[in-house]
């Protein structure tokens, strides 16, 4: 997609520029149609944090205010149960997944932006892979992880997140390594450094928060994943999306439990998006986009 | 470019192809091996070849084009729907508005939260009993069935709407803040109106960008299971029975791994096809500019 | 160049070795792992455990808790592995058949013998009887869940509704026993409340649900899924006929754009008041009736009936030694203490669902749990219950005819034309 990039690759304008011939829509009605849709966005979490205070009666009516508040589903669910294992389970997960990624990805991302390395159609294959159905995946997976025995552990969850964190993670930094210019390394050789010790002294550093957002965005991605962790992990080793989907059983949803642990996920993650917003379009360009 | 330089290059991209084959390129040849046995897995001892028979057993199997269609209902409604209200929003996220970042930050948020939690979350929420929604919705006057035969599809697209609309934003509002300023003043100083601008000016000019964040949107949007799990199960009937859920019952309900995978591989099949068409367009469009 | 990153994937290597190294060693007292559902039920065990444990020193329980979709396949993998990974596993009744068919499990008829008073027949008949495969006693019941009829009893007792009732219908209001009563008295009662309570909290939603609540309704037409001889028959017109007043009780009598729903609505629905009836678990009883439970200040208010037809849909969850476990013996030590008479009785006074007769006639367990009345119950719904479907292919017929059933509630078909269609797939399956 590196063509792609040309064709869009225009020069980020001052926002001056753009103030000048847009105020065509009135602010206030912009802001109106927006606050409609941040009330849209953020109904849902309010609604599911609100029914995790609420006692078991209040849950079968569709009630939103106006119930006396208990924190018996958070204890229960942070005290009484396995929970916070289970959330230690999806960091480890996640922090797993991100770190192997980012050691292979970087010195990929970085050969394919600075080399040209088997030219659009390998980097595109990359993208591709990330894309491919977990159900292709899931069988063999699960026989491979029968066979060695890692079946129910974090591992096993761990390498399935691979299958997708790599790519994405390598994608991601091709567009953030294009942004360190490359006078930077030019100048290290020139100081007598190889190309390698350039990239690993001069490159990553300059790229540090293309990293972190990278990984950062790539640990959300392991967090959220059921359909693996599922499969391949239900009991002690849960993540927490399966450990959500645990509170539903057929002996009925849980629903003050299970909404903590949903507003007990959604949180570090919400907090973690606000430091990676900046730089995801970049990033899911994998250089394609200019931002 | 030097020679070493090249070689360089190889021995860096060296280490994600090898993590590749292991984690994407052994499970994918694996699939096909067993998409040519009866492999079950009550009975192992019993895995035969069969050739293409799990193939030809797909074309006549009512329930894998049944799923097939409703996923290529599902991701194209869900993702022209996305395209829409994406370039809404990022339209009118462009340019300053008070609070601006902070409604940036808000709008993005359901891109980032557990799919299955999204689907448990709106399975009551829209629930015609227990949800808040058709509460308000009667005291409208409107009592809309969200999970009966016709509109239950629709329903797990307006979910997907609403989770991932988000990133169609994000990838928008890029494109439009990296467009140049010169057209559009021409425009205006010509006397343009907005919509004109917006047709004929500000579309054709983040067409690449849109279909780059198309081609994102999809691909993602084939691997539909969270929503359908939580909610319908597949219901009413087969209507929401998409591809993935199916092939999570044939696999690992029936045990029949041997036609799951078969039925993966036609998916994949599908997916590269869409790819490679959406990509050609991709490249038309840069020839064009 | 190379080095560093060599030496970085030789550290990374090394950490995994070592961390998949420092797994449990052989450990000379036998520990036991025990794969189950994230349900109450499994919790009852967990009060259990440290008694079993204070009995038998040399065995550790460790219960491996999962939903029930993370399950099937978990237990499947540990059949095929050359050491099991679950010393003693739950086994759901669809699943039987399948399981002893492919050899997994460990007869356990020798063992029972070897127990005198262990009392086998005690287990309830149709509950003990799934266990049961070609003669050999392969799983031995952990808990029921068969299906009762939940009322709210408090409106079949108001006057003002007896009185209409009466009335309109010329007999007196009572909970049904037939088909067409149920249809006629959930319409009495959405009508006569002017909408506000609906007669039933049906679950039609696609799949296991729908037929697990259909089922009754065929077995009070005196239709089946299967003959005696294991033909299928489900095209008859008994069936026809159950499956049309069911569709006309959820247009008619049930909440409106309902179709999806399964269990939990249906419960938060009763528990609500919104409902005056349900088909459900029978121990749905009890938590309806907790006035810290869902119902709130309707605690209490709510009873539990055999099916109309009295026969009804049972499901069960059974204990079972997988065949390739490495300590059978303490395996079975386990079950075998955890189902006896005596903890059994423990058991179910905690909550659990009962299996045992002994258990369900004890005047001590009425007393400690939920009354005479509610256990004598349970017991005539068991002894008068069938499983939804049985045989190896049980799980896949399920879902096909719950496909089919969904699709016709939903009036995507006819009643006869969907039934004709489930027929037609089910004789496939089974290469009829």
């Amino acid at each position: 997609m590196t063509g792609l990039a040309r064709g869009i690759a225009v020069k980020a304008m001052p926002a001056r520029g753009i103030l000048r011939w847009g105020r065509r829509w009135p602010v206030l009605l912009r802001f109106s149609m927006l606050s409609i849709a941040a009330v849209a966005v953020l109904f849902p979490f309010l609604w599911i944090f609100l029914a995790s205070l609420k006692p078991p009666v209040e849950l079968s009516r569709p009630s939103l205010f106006g119930f006396e508040p208990t924190g018996v589903n958070w204890s229960e669910v942070w005290l009484n149960s396995p929970f916070a294992r289970y959330f230690l389970n999806s960091v480890m997960v996640g922090s797993l997944t991100v770190m192997v990624s980012l050691i292979v990805g970087a010195p990929a991302a970085y050969a394919f932006s600075r080399f040209r390395v088997g030219g659009t159609g390998l980097r595109f294959l990359i993208l591709a892979a990330q894309m491919m159905p977990p159900a292709l995946f899931i069988i063999p997976f699960f026989l491979m992880a029968y066979y060695v025995g890692l079946l129910d552990t974090i591992w096993a969850v761990a390498i399935a997140h691979l299958t997708f964190i790599a790519p994405l993670v390598t994608w991601f930094l091709i567009g953030f390594f294009e942004d360190v210019p490359r006078d930077l390394e030019e100048q290290a050789m020139v100081d007598g450094c190889t190309r390698w010790q350039a990239f690993v002294r001069v490159v990553l550093p300059a790229a540090r928060p293309g990293l972190a957002a990278a990984g950062l965005f790539a640990f959300i991605m392991s967090w959220n994943e059921m359909f693996y962790a599922l499969m391949l992990a239900g009991g002690h080793s849960k993540t927490l999306p399966v450990a959500i989907a645990g509170y539903w059983t057929f002996r009925g949803v849980d629903m003050g439990k299970m909404s903590v642990a949903i507003t007990s996920a959604v949180i570090p993650v919400m907090i973690a998006s606000f430091f990676v917003q900046r730089y995801l379009v970049r990033g899911l360009g994998g250089g394609a986009l200019k931002g | 470019m030097g020679h070493r330089d090249r070689r360089l290059g190889r021995r860096m991209v060296l280490p994600l192809i090898l993590l590749l084959l292991a984690v994407q390129g052994y499970p994918m040849a694996f699939a096909v091996y067993i998409s040519a046995h009866d492999y079950r897995l009550t009975a192992l001892s019993e895995v035969r070849w069969v050739g293409l028979e799990q193939y030809r057993g797909l074309l006549d199997n009512p329930s894998y084009w049944t799923a097939m269609k409703n996923t290529l209902v599902f991701v194209f409604g869900a993702v022209s729907l996305e395209l829409l209200l994406g370039f809404l929003v990022a339209y009118l996220l462009w340019r300053p508005v008070p609070a601006q970042n902070l409604f940036r930050a808000i709008l993005l948020t359901p891109m980032f939260v557990t799919p299955i939690a999204v689907g448990l979350m709106f399975r009551f929420l829209l629930n015609n009993q227990l949800g808040i929604i058709p509460v308000w919705l009667r005291s409208l006057g409107l009592e809309i069935d969200w999970f009966g035969p016709d509109l239950a599809l629709f329903s797990l697209i307006l979910i997907d709407v609403w989770q991932w609309t988000p990133l169609m934003v994000l990838l928008l509002l890029a494109g439009l803040e990296a467009l140049p300023v010169e057209p559009f003043e021409a425009a205006r100083v010509d006397g343009a109106s907005e919509l004109q601008i917006i047709r004929h000016l500000t579309i054709p000019l983040i067409r690449p960008v849109m279909l780059a964040a198309i081609l994102i949107r999809m691909l993602d949007a084939f691997r539909v299971f969270e929503y359908v799990y939580a909610i319908t199960r597949g219901g009413p009937g087969e209507r929401t029975e998409t591809i993935l859920f199916h092939i999570y019952r044939v696999g690992f309900l029936y045990f029949r791994l041997g036609e799951a995978a078969a039925m993966a591989i036609t998916l994949a099949l599908v997916i590269f096809v869409l790819v490679v068409l959406l990509f050609r367009s991709l490249r038309r469009q840069e020839a064009l500019t | 160049m190379f080095r560093r990153i060599a030496g970085f994937v030789m550290a990374l290597g090394m950490l995994a070795s070592w961390l998949l190294g420092c797994r449990p060693a052989a450990p000379s007292p036998v520990t036991l792992t025990i794969i189950m559902e994230q349900v109450p039920d499994t919790d009852v065990i967990r009060k259990l455990l440290p008694d079993f444990e204070k009995e038998n020193p040399g065995i550790k329980v460790v219960i491996d808790a999962m939903p029930y979709d993370a399950m099937r396949d978990k237990i499947l993998a540990s059949f095929m592995a050359p050491r099991a990974t679950y010393d003693v596993i739950i086994v759901d009744n669809p699943w039987m058949d399948e399981f002893v068919a492919g050899n997994f499990l460990e007869p356990l008829d020798d063992r029972i013998r070897g127990i005198p008073d262990y009392d086998f027949e005690d287990f309830v008949k149709p509950v003990r009887d799934i266990g049961v495969v070609g003669g050999k006693i392969y799983g031995i019941p952990f808990y029921n869940y068969a299906l009762g009829l939940i009322v709210r009893q408090d409106l079949f007792d108001d006057p003002a509704y007896r009185d209409a009732y009466q009335k309109k219908y010329g007999k007196p209001l009572a909970p049904p026993t037939t088909l067409e009563d149920y249809v006629r008295i959930a319409q009495f009662f959405k009508e006569q409340s002017g909408g506000k309570i609906y007669g039933a909290a049906m679950q039609p939603q696609r799949g296991y649900k729908v037929f697990e609540e259909w089922k009754n309704w065929l077995y009070a037409a005196g239709g089946n899924l299967l003959d005696d001889q294991g033909k299928v028959i489900l095209d008859r017109p008994e069936a026809v006929r159950a499956l049309e007043l069911y569709i006309e009780m959820y247009k008619t009598a049930a909440p409106p754009n309902s179709l999806n729903w399964g269990f939990d609505e249906a419960l938060r629905s009763m528990a609500a008041g919104e409902a005056a009836t349900m088909m459900s678990y029978n121990w749905m009883l009890p938590t309806l009736n907790n006035p810290q439970g869902p119902a709130g200040n309707l605690a209490g208010k709510f009873a539990l009936y055999e099916v109309p037809g009295g026969k009804a849909v049972l499901g069960a969850w059974h204990w079972a030694i997988p065949r390739n476990a490495p300590n059978k013996d303490a395996s079975w030590r386990f079950i075998s203490w955890v189902t006896s008479k005596r903890v059994e009785k423990q058991r179910v006074i905690l909550g659990g669902a009962p299996v045992r007769v002994s258990a369900m006639k004890d005047p001590e367990v009425w007393q400690k749990g939920f009354g005479q009345s509610y256990y004598e119950t349970v017991l005539k719904i068991l002894e008068d219950a069938e499983p939804l479907a049985r045989g190896p292919k049980a799980e896949e017929i399920i879902q096909v005819v719950g496909t089919e059933l969904n699709a016709a509630v939903a009036g995507e078909k006819t009643a006869e034309q969907a039934l004709k269609d489930a027929a037609a797939q089910v004789r496939r399956i089974l290469g009829q």
